[in-house]
């Protein structure tokens, strides 16, 4: 079996794959985005309104960021932070190529052990557990479990954990898959 | 911001205080959210009664006070839990937990008050940006910093609908959705409380722990209560409505809570001269309730809570209406 380029350049070789990348990453980030609260429902009718730019950098939390603007698209609301988006879509590519690179290193004919991969997908709980728009994150809310007490005390490390899980993740992975190929 | 001058204080708290400090600093923990990562509103705006676009069943937490009448939607207060306001001319904190449903109005002087991002017994942890010192709300004084073990004081609040508020004050102001901050005020990351679900469903589980437990109610389940320095005492809604007239013994002194059927909430007295009052014959009106008997009575401050949280601070609270 031709196993193509190595590194990032073979594991985005095609089209195709370079689609699946950017459909998981927007999957993920829309995900991310509803679990934290900037997507939610509550919305009527068409509105789009920018009031407060000022607060662009402005932190409310760690790595998460205040809203600017508002769109509305029927029962949809999103409070827009053009910080939370654009680390919402770097978490879903940085997953997206985890499961890329252990897809092909599934492929392999001499099959590799997934640890890397499997690392950078365990990111995908701490990412979403960091979102709370109050107290405690709303997956904890939504699930009415009285762990919110032990989760809420790590939120401050969960974006960061998630992301160095994905980024340890991905290099483990493509180390894998350097000394496969 | 900060400022220089400390907030108001007294001596201690207003209720009696049934844990002591270093207990209450070792509950606290962290929400989630980091200092001031909900934001109060220090620079808040108002609308007229017409213009506020509310539903009459929705929850307003109100405010009356020389004079002046002011409504303060859940849907906003859910997500900023303090308003740093100015009104007739006296500087408050309108506060609000949304974990523990408790409304509380504070004096706070040249200082504000702002959200500490932690917690205890669920309850706001608010920090003053004088001193620095932690204030769980409910307590109503400081458990940390220079101020620990003064109390705030304390100005009534109505948890009561929107309806219900305007027929009594129709000229209120509403705060307004201006608040300085981009939110989803449609939507309450919590539940709802109309219809009711979500976290403020009575059965709902509490999701952090606290200091003491107490099944006799459901977690949520709404208590009107009163904690003075006797002791406190908590009365199911339901009870409340049905006996009109409470009179309660704390230590050697007699407290009378009467039921407001306007505002669907109850006002509390230290009735010193053990007066007898006829519901029947009082009138509710917007500088409070006013007929027979009521001259001789002494307000109080009383609030409503959830069980959970009420028992929580108050572990050896009496409860009334429940079966023994």
């Amino acid at each position: 079996m031709s196993v193509g380029r190595p590194g990032l350049g073979g594991v985005l070789g095609s089209p195709g794959r370079c689609l699946t990348l950017g459909l998981i990453a927007c999957g993920y980030a829309l995900l991310y985005l509803w679990l934290g609260g900037d997507i939610a429902g509550g919305g009527s009718g068409w509105q789009a309104s920018f009031p407060a730019w000022s607060r662009l950098l402005e932190p409310r939390g760690p790595l998460q960021f205040e809203p600017v603007g508002l769109l509305m698209a029927g029962p949809l609301v999103w409070t827009f932070s053009p910080l939370n988006t654009l680390l919402s879509l770097l978490m879903g590519m940085l997953l997206g190529l985890n499961l890329l690179v252990g897809w092909r290193l599934w492929r392999l004919p001499r099959r590799c052990s997934l640890r890397g991969s499997s690392l950078g997908l365990l990111a995908v709980l701490p990412g979403l557990l960091a979102g709370g728009a109050c107290c405690a994150p709303l997956l904890v809310i939504w699930l009415g479990v009285p762990v919110a007490g032990a989760v809420a005390g790590l939120a401050p490390l969960l974006v960061p954990v998630a992301l160095l899980l994905l980024l340890a993740g991905l290099w483990l992975g493509l180390r894998q898959l350097a000394q496969a190929e | 911001m900060a400022v220089a001058a400390s907030p108001p204080v007294l001596p201690e708290p207003s209720g009696s205080v049934m844990h002591d400090l270093a207990a209450f600093r070792q509950a606290v923990r962290s929400g989630g959210p980091p200092k001031d990562g909900i934001p109060s509103i220090d620079r808040p705006h108002f609308v007229a009664a017409e213009d506020a676009g509310l539903a009459d069943e929705e929850i307003v937490i109100g405010l009356y006070l020389n004079g002046e009448a002011r409504a303060y939607p859940q849907r906003i207060l859910v997500w900023h839990e303090i308003v740093n306001d100015e009104v007739a001319g006296e500087a408050l904190s309108i506060t609000y937990c949304p974990l523990t449903g408790t409304a509380l109005g504070f004096r706070r002087g040249d200082t504000e008050f702002g959200v500490s991002g932690r917690l205890v017994n669920s309850n706001l942890v608010m920090y003053d940006r004088a001193t620095d010192s932690e204030w769980p709300q409910m307590l109503g004084g400081a458990i940390a910093g220079e101020l620990a073990g003064r109390g705030l004081e304390e100005v009534r609040l109505f948890w009561t609908t929107w309806g219900a508020w305007r027929a009594r004050y129709p000229e209120t102001r509403v705060l307004s959705e201006r608040t300085g901050h981009v939110r989803n005020y449609r939507h309450d990351p919590y539940g709802s409380y109309v219809p009711l679900r979500g976290y403020y469903r009575p059965d709902s589980g509490r999701l952090f722990p606290v200091m003491h437990d107490d099944s006799r109610l459901p977690p949520k389940a709404p208590v009107f209560g009163l904690r003075a320095p006797e002791g406190a005492v908590a009365i199911t809604l339901e009870a409340l409505s049905r006996e009109a007239v409470i009179d309660v013994a704390l230590g050697e002194s007699t407290y009378t809570i009467i039921h407001d059927p306007g505002l669907e909430t109850g006002w509390a007295y230290r009735n010193s001269e053990g007066e007898a009052i006829d519901h029947d014959a009082l009138t509710f009106g917007a500088t409070g309730i006013e007929g027979p008997g009521m001259a001789a009575l002494e307000p109080v401050h009383g609030f409503e809570a959830m069980w959970f949280a009420w028992a929580a601070f108050y572990p050896d609270t009496e409860l009334i209406g429940v079966a023994p």
